[in-house]
């Protein structure tokens, strides 16, 4: 019951906060829990899949523009992201079809070059998104409701990648990043789980991209599509721990603690710093905190231990070497 | 249409894809690293070379010279300090220290440079008639040197005996190992020859195009773009191949606007990757 005990004192903590906190504390905790969403959703086909997915900023960028547009026709912000979700769905299925029979350094490259080429339809077709320029929205008066919008997504991502964690469809997943093939002959069925997880994992950064750019009132390409984002959230979820419930959440809780420390002293040098921490934190702690924490038996509750542990032992480590080439 | 002038164009803008995509090749290759901060190396490479043309007056030449070895010592900083202990592990790994590595350098470039567009104008400025069109002596230049590096570098891998060492890490590194070749030795050495040749890739686009920091991730897309297209670990497949997508970037820029234009050569990619993942003259990796 420790699982639930963790995720109920993160709700109360994330539910209190915009009651008691200052205007500072909400902003920061917008952020906090925007990269949760994003993170978590990472986690799903980054982690769980073992996918290396350089992309995911394509659809937080494309549904950045899909709820700006639909807001400067007039929506609400949250039917705006709603639609900008389901836009997400809707072009993760045939961009999952299509991407997910790469492999390796392949689907890496492939998926980062997607979001490059969002990023130049963004900036190529002006007519609609007024290019370089960017679009200014209506800003929302109670950074509350978006605060709150945020709040459920990433609860929503904790909760289901625990579900998760203890399913039988996490194992299929699990079994996908341990070996395909193998997996593929054992009765897994590979590409469709592959597909709906890339789906899946595509939703919340629509939905955020949506909220965000609500939050800020302005979008424009170099902040929908910012390499950066992808940057601080797939290295949130290696510091955590990949593949893990708690490791995105702590990876994102640690990492954006030191982000918002750096920021405050060092603006003019802060991206460098981040780009230097991320560095530190791939070299020394390749398994992340949650892998070091449950080395040593804390609190870290994990599903299927047992069977992590087997499979861990299965592979070792000239046939990792081998995987990482493939 | 003016084809024969974008034809040229073309062709020019291709030998420097050439060489970009020659050195992350051959990084990929030896190393099995996807090298996110090459595009970076060039991009401090041309911002040195108008800082030690513009700034100190030195001769081009010079630049010729010194660049190359400065992009190559930050290489090897960068291989012995950080990457050395990586390209064993996953491959996520190795990704992001070069994805975090680049977006380390553009900020320090942007430090030192400015974020602002800077070039090189006196510099090999002019102009030569070419079948009848009229091609800018920089580019001209860039083309030619990129292209006499590549070839040359070419010739190294498959004619000198170190060269071969370096290719059968590439291909067998167990048989490598065997015939007591240092696999980590080679792996420097390669990370610093394909961060120098990035590094000249920057002084030879100084003078014919306006630099800045954000250059790089500009050219590296189109790099990958080359390599995929050609086969990744196929040197003359990326030669080949950058040729082609800087004629096809030339001719989509004139047809439908520059942003689109480079669109299209990721769209090609993209297709290409999902047709024939190995590229037109890949050497039939695992994928």
């Amino acid at each position: 019951m420790n699982s639930i005990a963790f995720i109920a004192t993160a709700a109360v903590a994330v539910l209190i906060l915009p009651f008691v906190g200052s205007e500072y504390a909400i902003s920061f905790g917008v952020q906090l829990l925007m990269f949760t969403a994003l993170a978590y959703s990472w986690n799903l086909i980054g982690g769980y899949a073992g996918y290396t997915h350089f992309g995911q900023v394509a659809f937080f960028g494309f549904g950045a523009y899909v709820g700006a547009l639909c807001m400067g026709a007039g929506w609400h912000w949250l039917p705006a992201a709603v639609a900008a979700a389901l836009g997400g769905l809707v072009l993760a299925l045939p961009l999952g079809f299509a991407m997910l029979r790469l492999k390796g350094p392949f689907f890496a490259i492939g998926m980062f070059g997607m979001a490059r080429v969002f990023e130049n339809f963004a900036l190529g077709f002006d007519g609609i998104t007024d290019g370089g320029t960017g679009l200014y929205l209506s800003p929302v008066s109670d950074m509350r409701q978006i605060y709150a919008a945020f709040a459920v997504l990433a609860l929503g991502l904790l909760v289901a990648t625990w579900r998760l964690d203890n399913s039988r469809l996490g194992l299929q997943l699990l079994a996908i990043r341990e070996d395909e093939t193998a997996a593929e002959a054992l009765g897994v069925r590979t590409s469709r789980l592959k597909i709906g997880v890339f789906a899946a994992s595509a939703i919340a950064p629509a939905a955020a991209g949506s909220l965000y750019a609500t939050y800020l009132a302005f979008i424009d390409p170099a902040t929908a599509f910012a390499p950066m984002t992808e940057l601080t959230t797939i290295s949130m979820v290696l510091l955590g721990g990949l593949g893990t419930v708690f490791g995105p959440l702590v990876g994102v809780v640690t990492m954006s603690v030191i982000n918002e420390l750096l920021w405050s002293r060092f603006p003019e040098i802060y991206l460098m710093l981040v780009g230097c921490v991320i560095l530190l934190a791939i070299v020394f702690m390749p398994r992340g905190l949650a892998g070091m924490a449950r080395r040593r038996s804390l609190l870290f509750p994990v599903g299927r231990e047992g069977l992590r542990r087997l499979v861990a032992r299965r592979s070792p480590p000239g046939m990792r070497t081998e995987a990482a080439l493939g | 249409m003016p084809v024969l002038e974008l034809l040229v164009g073309g062709v020019l803008l291709g030998g420097l894809y050439a060489l970009m995509a020659c050195g992350l090749n051959l990084i990929f290759g030896v190393m099995r690293v996807v090298n996110f901060a090459h595009g970076e190396f060039m991009a401090v490479g041309a911002l040195a070379t108008v800082s030690l043309v513009g700034g100190m007056h030195l001769p081009f030449v010079a630049a010729l010279v010194i660049v190359p070895l400065l992009t190559a010592a930050l290489g090897l900083l960068f291989q012995l300090v950080i990457l050395r202990r990586l390209v064993d592990g996953p491959m996520i790994m190795s990704l992001l220290a070069t994805f975090a590595f680049s977006t380390i350098l553009v900020n320090l470039s942007i430090l030192i440079w400015g974020g602002g567009y800077r070039g090189l104008p006196d510099v090999l400025g002019g102009s030569v008639q070419m079948l009848g069109v009229n091609v800018s002596l920089s580019r001209l230049v860039a083309f030619a040197g990129a292209m006499a590096v590549s070839l040359g570098v070419w010739w190294f891998l498959t004619a000198t005996r170190f060269g071969r060492a370096i290719r059968s890490v590439a291909q067998a590194p167990e048989l490598a190992t065997i015939s007591g070749i240092s696999i980590e030795r080679m792996r420097t050495f390669t990370f610093a020859l394909g961060s120098a040749m990035a590094g000249l890739a920057g002084v030879l686009l100084a003078p014919a195009f306006a630099s800045d920091p954000q250059l790089g991730s500009r050219f590296l897309i189109k790099a990958f773009a080359v390599i995929i297209v050609g086969g990744m670990g196929s040197y003359p497949g990326a030669m080949m191949a950058a040729i082609l997508l800087g004629i096809v970037e030339v001719f989509g820029s004139y047809v439908v606007g520059p942003v689109i234009g480079s669109a299209l050569l990721f769209l090609i990619m993209l297709a290409v990757l999902l047709v024939r993942p190995r590229g037109l003259l890949g050497v039939g990796m695992r994928v």
